[in-house]
């Protein structure tokens, strides 16, 4: 049974009581149920209780490390995971994409942003990555994994294997936050992983190339850039 | 002058010599009379004896010896007969007074040396009584200021200086003079103060160099550890320190071959040149004292290297810490407007809701803005550099500032083939981000913002230019809108008040990635903020 985005059961674990009550509050008028826990404890407690559908984590807990919590759901499941971090925390930030959280805001956020991350994860959850043919879309575009082909509206798209491989992780991913890291250990394996600049040189290329390809021009805005921790496909 | 002084110290020892000879000479005769005349005992003269062992062991071999030949003449002359001449008649009275001279000459070189040992004896013991004394005063005082004041104590008893310091070097020329004996119970000499020339009345706390005058003990080669060498004479002779009865020492106190500072002394002429075994003494001394100067000096430096370190921590920490108490309260303010936003719809409330959110954005814009300042003027930036281009930083920057430059005529001109920039991408983004916020507030809506990069020179730093059509800024002014709180005119109303910090982050940022950053007046009207950031040719991605 795959939750729908509607109706989705929502964990929410944050210290701040103030900034919990007003969260709760706008993600309950969007018709999702919350659950809501103030320490890193409780918040476990609530995962294994309830399973939600989706987690929303506070890294800077009183009694221990988001990190933590993360570490613990994913041995377990792989429940969405969006992360509020405070701004000093960029290292935090990373490392925790890299445990395996998928997506992050920084504090202060704007309600309607975090709306649509948690739309974006959950959409990315409930539904399978590819059709039968083993094709993934993401807006007007579309990829053909098994025959390796790129269209945008329809246009096909010429990429380099390199390319088509960048393109796929970030597609099969979409609604994630994808780290560099991450981005250069699956392309390219674990000794480039440091090596941030050939993630920029080709996502770079691929941004040109659909940009060339697409009549309507929204394929300018489709692979975010996040400095310094990686890139993310938006959904339209 | 040196010849002088030795001669003249000679001299002294000599009269007293003579003295001395003619002394025990005259009593020894006066007690030969005695014995030959009131008490009968003919041919005494073996009491000369007496005089020759005096003689050694007062003053020494030589003077033993003279004292013998003195005794042969004396009996030949007064108790030979016959008296008053120096002829000798009888064979056995030659042998007599032959006996006389060579018993009298070996004697007086045993007592003599047995007295020389006993005196090296005595300075041997000295010495290491007082290397010991050293060790352990600089071995074992908390403070080594301390321990210099022991270490010129120990040396002014153990080496018969009548005054002994050390000044170690500093800033002024001028050595500062951190433990001093004093002249003691030698009298104090109007002379004293030449010790002391050229005192600096600018620095009170500064003792001046040494005496003019004096020899330096310096390092040589060989068996000897050091030795007096060479009169060491300054260019601004002291008058009047030749003619005090002190003369002057300086061992040069070192680490390595790095000079700290001196040993002084002074000692009285009448004494001589001092022992080799207190000129060791001395030179230890230094050598201990310089190591102990030196141990200081590097534990000195490794408490500031940790204290720098835990304040580097400590402002990191507290920086993170306000940045959160800061945003806490903002991120609250913005998820309790965006709640009344989401749960009132179009209810005519909502505006008053989004008006509280914009302004928390733009409080947090102010916070982030005055925290990245701090960081700057604290030193805590850390750039990570590594290859970026330029055109995707540029669009990126563009794309997350969509909503504030919505409306706005942006023009890029970012050419694709420019080589990537050594930046670090969060510090690159946040200088694009400024320049544009800069030129969208400073410039009417519809002027237009252009963003252009070129490399004006083949093997050259890449340019980035961003320009508005906006009113500019006042050729006076140019130079110091990088200036902290430098605010110029905005274009509209108040509502785009800037908080004047913008172009100092820019600054601060683009320096710490190794750049440079310059401002003109825009062809456009404006102003145009250019940044030269170095080029580089990444590795081709396999």
């Amino acid at each position: 049974m795959s939750p729908g985005v509607e109706g989705a059961r929502l964990l929410l674990v944050e210290d701040d009581a103030d900034l919990r009550a007003s969260l709760v509050s706008s993600l309950e008028a969007h018709g999702y149920s919350v659950r809501e826990a103030g320490t890193a404890r409780d918040g476990l407690v609530a995962w294994a209780a309830g399973r939600p559908d989706l987690l929303l984590l506070d890294l800077g807990l009183p009694d221990e490390d988001g990190l933590g919590v993360i570490i613990r759901v994913r041995r377990e499941a792989t429940t969405p995971i969006l992360i509020l971090s405070a701004r000093h925390q960029e290292r935090d930030r990373v490392e925790a994409l890299d445990l395996g959280a998928d997506d992050y805001l920084t504090k202060p956020f704007g309600v309607t942003e975090m709306l649509a991350r948690v739309r974006a994860l959950l959409r990315r959850a409930a539904g399978p990555s590819a059709d039968p043919a083993g094709r993934v879309a993401v807006g007007n575009l579309v990829l053909d994994i098994a025959r390796h082909v790129v269209t945008i509206g329809g246009a096909r798209v010429e990429l380099t294997p390199r390319e088509f491989e960048v393109l796929k992780v970030l597609v099969t991913h979409a609604g994630r936050l994808v780290t560099h890291g991450r981005l250069l250990r699956a392309v390219w394996g674990s000794a480039y992983s440091e090596e941030s600049h050939y993630a920029h040189v080709y996502v770079s290329q691929i941004r040109r190339k659909l940009s060339a390809a697409d009549a309507t021009g929204s394929a300018r805005g489709l692979i975010v850039a996040e400095p310094g921790v990686g890139y993310r496909i938006a959904e339209p | 002058m040196r010849v002088m002084t030795l001669g003249h110290r000679q001299w002294r020892r000599l009269i007293r010599g003579t003295a001395g000879l003619a002394i025990s000479l005259a009593l020894a005769t006066v007690l030969v009379s005695f014995l030959e005349q009131v008490a009968g005992i003919t041919n005494a003269s073996s009491a000369y004896l007496l005089a020759v062992v005096a003689l050694a062991v007062r003053f020494g071999t030589a003077e033993a010896v003279l004292g013998a030949v003195g005794a042969f003449l004396l009996a030949n002359y007064l108790f030979t007969q016959p008296v008053h001449t120096l002829t000798v008649l009888d064979p056995k009275e030659w042998l007599n007074l032959l006996l006389l001279l060579v018993v009298g000459v070996v004697v007086g070189q045993l007592a003599g040396r047995q007295r020389d040992r006993a005196e090296t004896a005595e300075l041997r013991e000295r010495e290491a009584r007082g290397l010991f004394q050293v060790s352990r005063a600089l071995a074992t005082a908390a403070d080594t200021g301390q321990a210099m004041r022991d270490v010129v104590r120990t040396l002014q008893v153990e080496t018969g200086m009548s005054r002994v310091w050390i000044g170690l070097q500093g800033p002024s020329p001028l050595e500062r003079v951190v433990a001093d004996t004093g002249l003691g119970s030698e009298p104090a000499r109007p002379g004293s103060e030449t010790t002391r020339p050229g005192a600096d009345p600018a620095s009170p706390g500064s003792e001046p160099v040494g005496p003019a005058r004096h020899e330096l003990l310096k390092r040589v080669d060989g068996d000897e550890p050091a030795r007096w060498v060479g009169l060491h004479a300054a260019p601004r002779s002291i008058r009047g320190v030749p003619g005090t009865d002190l003369a002057a020492y300086r061992v040069l106190i070192e680490a390595g071959e790095r000079p700290l500072g001196s040993v002084w002394a002074l000692r009285r002429r009448s004494l001589g040149a001092p022992a080799r075994e207190e000129t060791r003494l001395i030179a230890a001394a230094a050598d201990q004292v310089g190591q102990a100067l030196e141990r200081d000096r590097l534990r000195r430096d490794a408490t500031s290297v940790e204290v720098a370190r835990q304040s580097e921590a400590l402002k990191s920490a507290l920086l993170d810490s306000v940045s959160h108490d800061l945003r806490t309260p903002i991120a609250t303010i913005r998820a309790a407007a965006g709640s009344l936003i989401e749960r009132q719809g179009d209810d005519d409330r909502a505006p008053i809701a989004e008006a509280i959110d914009r302004q928390a954005v733009h409080l947090d814009q102010l916070v982030t803005n005055l925290l990245d300042m701090t960081r700057i003027e604290a030193g805590e930036l850390m750039p990570e550099l590594h290859p970026v281009l330029l055109d995707d930083a540029v669009a990126d920057a563009i794309d997350r500032m969509r909503s504030s430059l919505a409306g706005r005529d942006v023009q890029t001109d970012v050419p694709l083939d420019l080589p990537p920039v050594m930046a670090d991408d969060v510090y690159l983004d946040a200088v694009l981000s400024n320049l544009l916020d800069n030129a969208r507030k400073y410039s009417p809506d519809d002027a237009p913002i252009r963003v252009g990069a070129c490399r004006p020179t083949t093997d050259g730093p890449v340019r980035l230019v961003v320009e508005d059509g906006g009113p500019g800024v006042p050729e006076e002014h140019l130079v110091r809108i990088f200036e902290k709180f430098y605010r110029g005119v905005p274009a509209t109303g108040g509502s785009r008040r800037g908080s004047g910090i913008g172009l100092a982050i820019v600054r601060g940022l683009t320096e710490a990635m190794g750049g440079a950053v310059t401002a003109e007046r825009s062809s456009l009207g404006g102003l145009a903020v250019t940044l030269d950031l170095a080029a580089t040719t990444p590795a081709t991605p396999p």
